[in-house]
């Protein structure tokens, strides 16, 4: 398991901020950000490696006191850092003991799929062998935790999937528990039992990769995650808040979008493309969002139609090939939008 | 390429002028060394050959020292945030810039028996291969300490954050990793410094006239013999030097192979 509680670090002008999050043993949290939102800066904490404030426990153990040597946590960082002087077994023995390191280096490459690199130099090895050569390099230790600083993020895209699918596997086989930096929304959701959002150092969200990406805690988190449409405006409760959430709308321009909210004020409403539904003609349903609107482009791939619409604000919908076709969407058609105020998210 | 073509032609000028300004004044030495038949003689002249191998010895023991010394402090300077450092790194670096026999009055002040040291030990460097090795560690380390800066500054420091996280201490991470990948800086550091021991006078002649090393040796003979009795002795030191410092840059390329 992976606990940390206020855990806060001061690096010149940027700071991480009061994080606190629970990944229990076995988990695999996926942790997304922009650049410099402290991604890096969280594993380096953990790990050990810059002065920190709060505490934090891996595998059961409180280690805030704790040396980054003694951690017993294994950190893959995006460019491997392999050492240049040590070749591929000198760098997956570098952490163990003399007395069965041979055998233990063996085993850590099979198990990284780099069994065949096993007395290559490091200079020449492809992006995919480093990464394979570092992974190796910290399963020799077999630690409880895996700290994956973007490990992939330099791959081309059919070795990033095949290394991201053993890692899944390893993951399953192994059982360590997991903080995975990754830029990809789809790695994130695949193997990850949570997802964390860093914004400008300050865990905004943490929670199960569905409820993150169905229920974006700010606009940034929806961008993040995929969401189409984020749309700014001025929150306003319906009645005094007496717990959350509430139903509000948000006022953005002319349109006024009905939808769930946690607090008043500027804000965004995050809108999934998937969950706007058209209609030829208005209709007459429990979707409290009803908005005229004009096709500006409908750009049909395989069994999907995008949709783009003005209807007031930009507004992109996602339908089948079949309702495109049926509902004749061409740029120029008026058509109406209906969104169910359950899947507007105000934040 | 006109531009090409004109770089190259004043590059090729600019190195031709600097070649010859540096060899003609060795090469005339060393001709009417060998006009005067004189280097034949200094070879197997006794006192020439305690003078060159005190200096090989002393330049040797100085550099060995500045190795013990003066590569702790390079990645102290190349990986501390500390206050002060600047100053620290100037002080490192005086050793440069002050004339030499300035530094030799300074060592003598400090070490001599009429020194802080002297006073409580009663031991002093004057007159003594201590006194030499001590002032080649003076003039010498500035080189050996900013050749050591500068290759573990080169060296990424996150790669010893890793070797951290793979259980090792911070010393250990450093020696085993920052120093291997350093260590082609800090042999040609070692390298200079051992040159700059080898070639020198004005702190020697200070503190430690006596024993004579091979530069103090050529003074002497100049001033007692004139340049007759100093140039057999004057070539050999150069031509001895060349050959020493051509191999130690040879043995030192291939050291950190880096893989």
């Amino acid at each position: 398991m992976i606990r940390t509680e206020a855990l806060a670090v001061s690096r010149g002008t940027f700071a991480l901020r009061d994080v606190s999050l629970d990944v229990p043993a076995g988990g695999w949290l996926a942790l997304l950000g922009a650049s410099g939102s402290g991604k890096t800066t969280l594993l380096e904490a953990l790990a050990g490696l810059v002065p920190a404030r709060g505490r934090v426990w891996l595998a059961g153990r409180d280690v805030t006191d704790v040396p980054a040597e003694a951690r017993h946590v294994g950190l893959v960082p995006q460019d491997a850092l392999l050492f240049p002087h040590l070749d591929v077994a000198g760098n997956i023995g570098f952490g163990l003991a003399r007395r069965g390191r041979a055998a233990a280096v063996a085993d850590a490459a099979s198990l990284a799929g780099a069994a065949e690199l096993l007395g290559r130099r490091t200079r020449g090895l492809s992006g995919g062998e480093r990464q394979r050569v570092a992974l190796a390099r910290v399963l020799a230790r077999r630690p409880p935790v895996l700290l994956l600083d973007e490990p992939l993020g330099a791959l081309d895209a059919p070795v990033r999937r095949a290394l991201h699918h053993e890692l899944a596997a390893l993951h399953r086989r192994l059982g360590f528990t997991v903080i995975h930096v990754t830029h990809d929304l789809q790695e994130a959701l695949a193997a990850a039992t949570l997802v964390g959002v860093l914004e400008d150092g300050t865990l905004v969200q943490l929670g199960a990769p569905g409820d993150v990406a169905r229920r974006p805690a700010t606009a940034g988190v929806a961008a993040l995650v995929g969401t189409e449409n984020v749309i700014a405006g001025t929150i306003r409760a319906d009645a005094p808040p007496s717990g959350v959430p509430f139903t509000a709308r948000l006022d953005a321009g002319p349109v006024a979008l009905r939808g769930l909210a946690v607090r008043e004020g500027p804000g965004h409403a995050a809108i999934r493309a998937t969950d706007v539904t058209l209609s030829a003609d208005p209709v007459r349903s429990s979707a409290q969002n009803q908005l005229p609107a004009v096709v500006r482009e409908c750009a049909v791939s395989g069994a999907l139609a995008r949709v783009t619409l003005d209807a007031g604000v930009p507004l992109v919908a996602v339908v089948t090939r079949e309702s495109a076709e049926a509902l004749g969407l061409a740029p120029g058609r008026k058509i109406h939008a209906q969104i169910k105020a359950t899947s507007v998210h105000l934040v | 390429m006109p531009v090409r073509s004109s770089l190259g032609l004043a590059t090729a000028i600019a190195g031709a002028l600097v070649v010859l300004f540096l060899a003609t004044p060795i090469a005339t030495l060393l001709v009417r060394a060998a006009g005067a038949g004189g280097i034949g003689a200094a070879v197997v002249d006794p006192a020439v050959q305690a003078a060159f191998r005190l200096t090989a010895v002393a330049a040797a023991a100085a550099t060995a020292i500045g190795l013990v010394v003066g590569v702790p402090l390079g990645y102290v300077l190349a990986r501390g945030t500390f206050r002060g450092r600047e100053w620290l790194e100037a002080l490192v670096e005086l050793p440069v810039v002050i004339p030499h026999p300035v530094a030799g009055i300074a060592i003598l002040l400090a070490f001599g028996r009429l020194g802080p040291l002297g006073r409580l030990t009663g031991a002093s460097l004057v007159g003594s291969s201590a006194g030499i090795v001590a002032c080649m560690l003076f003039v010498g380390l500035p080189f050996l300490v900013a050749a050591a800066r500068e290759g573990f500054a080169l060296v990424d420091p996150r790669l010893e954050a890793v070797a951290r996280t793979l259980g090792v201490s911070p010393l250990e991470a450093a020696v085993r990793v920052a120093l291997p990948l350093a260590a082609r800086s800090i042999v040609s550091g070692a390298v200079l410094m051992w040159a700059r021991a080898v070639s020198e006078f004005g702190a020697i002649a200070v503190v430690a006239y006596h024993p004579r090393v091979a530069s103090i040796l050529v003074y002497d003979r100049f001033t007692t013999a004139g340049l007759a009795g100093a140039l057999p002795v004057a070539a050999l030191l150069v031509v001895v030097a060349l050959l020493v410092f051509t191999l130690l840059r040879t043995l030192a390329r291939p050291l950190p192979a880096l893989r």
